[in-house]
């Protein structure tokens, strides 16, 4: 049975709209007008157990809405959902014992008392006992290296940190499935490194399935072996990472630096030159239309070769480009 | 029901180690709002100087009124402290929180905060009460039993009143202004003497703004024991927490949520 599970699900929310200025709002306190917007569309998905899901889209594109539904927060217009084999609006509180959630714009740690507080709140909230609730805490203290920060005032700790001991505090009832929502928003690259290494060291130890949303390509890229993009509520592509990769990363970017002048008329066929200097140039080419194999030999050929870099595109890049063919 | 208490005591306590990390500013409004109560009643003693009592209402029965409402008021709203902001939590999306964990999520968001004030009302209302047991000179056991029973009616009716008003937020958006009012009314009619209102005012003060079942009624049941007084604040009690219980969640199938950045203090 897969850990999440979801059919056809939608959601309609009612927008009230209003012309701008005095005169707009005394129309709509007299006659307000109402807009439906359908946030989720259709969405179908399913989620092993155990598995880390990349759930990726631009800024409304109904990620956190998605989320809010299957941890109860949100009744959905239609459609259905399991988690963990609990229909999330029907069975909030049985369900909640079996998952964690993080939202990144929405702390769960008691902003003036120290992480370690929080804690123990939350050991009454999920029924553990005293001796090993202090277990717990010591072992995630430990595999998110935030011992020193558990009884420093949440206030005074670093957004990096604070996340660190936001996931913890989600983890403190070993739930199966931990929904994350844009953990890493406002995090520094090296705060982001850490959070991802900790987020991967859990669901190796413990088999916590992982269901991720973000606007970084970075976290889909490193932590998830499958990924879901989304975009105006509907899914717009679905596979796993590394096939995403494969698909969509053939177009290369070649700089190139000889140790003598160029021909001027220097040119390979099936390449596009970007940039053309005296001692070197820039190109790019699609491995579908143009094989590597010529392309090399063709440089090599050219001259004496100084120094030549290949480059991707980013997996942003690649998104981007999904998006944009999406909106098309 | 053990895991619950269990559960809201451990909210008490981890609200008590949140204001104790300013004590000063949590002292000051204690201290600021027993001065304030206090101020408050210096009117009715300049009253009673002057009249002896008013449609059967003295000095004592007011000490004892104010005793009542202060004392329900001050541990009602000290202990859940949302009581007084469920309408911004349910209009800026802030409900997330309690849904997301495994808890009543009613009790839950009230019990999540506690206002310092709220410590010098209770704490007004027992010195109110002290002094009408001195200048009344009777006291026994039993009052006290009906003391606290008459409290805990009024708190379980003030708390269901501010619910109920605050639940129309899922319905109509945010209800801040009209808790206000609503809030100010209840307070204002709980404090006065019930005899003072009679006919369509009397009805409103048991129905629609159930100021009597806060204060009048709960504080002549403390003076002296009427088995119909005890059978009217039970009821009264029940009927409105359990009608607040139902909006809200009635209210809560219609709740939004929300982006805006939150902070839990």
């Amino acid at each position: 049975m897969p850990a999440i599970s979801v059919r056809e699900l939608r959601k309609t929310f009612q927008l009230k709209r209003k012309a701008a200025g005095l005169r707009g709002s005394l129309r709509a306190l007299w006659r307000p007008t109402y807009e439906s917007i359908e946030a989720v569309r259709g969405l179908s998905f399913e989620m092993e157990d155990g598995e880390l899901l990349g759930f990726i889209g631009p800024n409304g594109a109904g990620k956190s809405t998605t989320i809010k539904i299957l941890t109860g927060i949100l009744h959905p217009s239609s459609g259905e959902a399991a988690v963990l084999g609990h229909v999330p609006w029907q069975d909030r509180q049985a369900l909640a014992f079996q998952i964690g959630s993080v939202f990144g714009q929405r702390p769960q740690l008691w902003y003036h008392l120290p992480a370690v507080d929080t804690f123990y709140l939350f050991g009454k909230i999920y029924e553990l006992d005293d001796k090993s609730l202090k277990r717990r805490i010591a072992f995630l203290a430990e595999a998110f290296e935030i011992e020193e920060l558990l009884e420093t005032p949440v206030r005074k700790l670093s957004l990096g940190q604070r996340m660190r001991c936001e996931v913890a505090a989600s983890l403190l009832h070993r739930p199966r499935v931990l929904l994350l929502d844009e953990p890493s928003i406002g995090l520094d690259v090296v705060a982001k490194q850490r959070l991802r290494l900790t987020i991967q060291r859990m669901n190796e130890l413990e088999g916590v399935g992982v269901l991720l949303t973000s606007h970084d390509a970075g976290d889909i890229e490193t932590l998830c072996r499958r990924v879901i993009i989304v975009n105006h509520g509907e899914i717009v592509y679905r596979d796993k990472v590394s096939s995403l990769k494969r698909r969509y990363l053939t177009v290369k970017t070649v700089d190139v630096r000889y140790n003598e002048q160029l021909a001027a008329d220097f040119s390979l066929p099936g390449v596009e030159m970007v940039k053309v200097g005296r001692y070197g140039a820039k190109m790019r080419f699609d491995t579908r239309v143009t094989p590597v194999e010529p392309v090399i030999s063709g440089l090599a050929a050219a001259g004496s070769l100084a120094d030549v870099t290949v480059s991707e595109p980013s997996l942003e890049d690649v998104i981007s480009a999904i998006y944009a063919r999406t909106e098309a | 029901m053990g895991r619950q208490f269990a559960f809201v005591m451990a909210l008490w306590k981890t609200n008590l180690l949140s204001a104790m990390e300013y004590r000063v500013s949590f002292l000051t409004q204690v201290f600021g709002m027993m001065l304030n109560n206090a101020l408050y009643f210096v009117f009715w003693i300049i009253f009673f100087a002057r009249f002896e009592e008013i449609n059967g209402w003295d000095l004592v029965d007011m000490l004892f009124l104010f005793g009542v409402v202060a004392t329900g008021f001050g541990a009602g709203t000290y202990l859940f402290g949302n009581a007084v902001r469920l309408s911004p939590l349910i209009a800026n999306g802030q409900m997330d929180y309690y849904l997301s964990l495994p808890r009543p999520v009613l009790l839950h968001a009230l019990a999540s905060s506690s206002n310092a004030s709220s410590a010098g009302d209770f704490t007004y209302g027992l010195f109110s009460f002290g002094a009408a047991i001195y200048f009344s000179g009777s006291f026994g056991g039993l009052m006290l039993l009906r003391f606290t029973l008459g409290c805990l009616a009024s708190i379980a009716v003030l708390i269901s009143f501010l619910v109920l008003v605050q639940s129309l937020t899922f319905w109509i958006g945010n209800t801040s202004l009209l808790t206000r009012h609503a809030f100010n009314a209840i307070v204002t009619f709980s404090l006065y003497p019930i005899t003072l209102f009679d006919g369509t005012a009397k009805l409103l003060l048991f129905t629609l703004i159930p100021a009597a079942f806060i204060g009048a009624l709960p504080a002549e049941f403390v003076r002296s024991f009427d088995l119909l007084q005890l059978a009217q604040i039970c009821a009264g009690g029940a009927v409105f927490l359990l009608l607040s219980v139902f909006v809200f969640y009635r209210g809560l199938r219609r709740y939004e949520s929300g982006s805006a950045i939150q902070v839990r203090m």
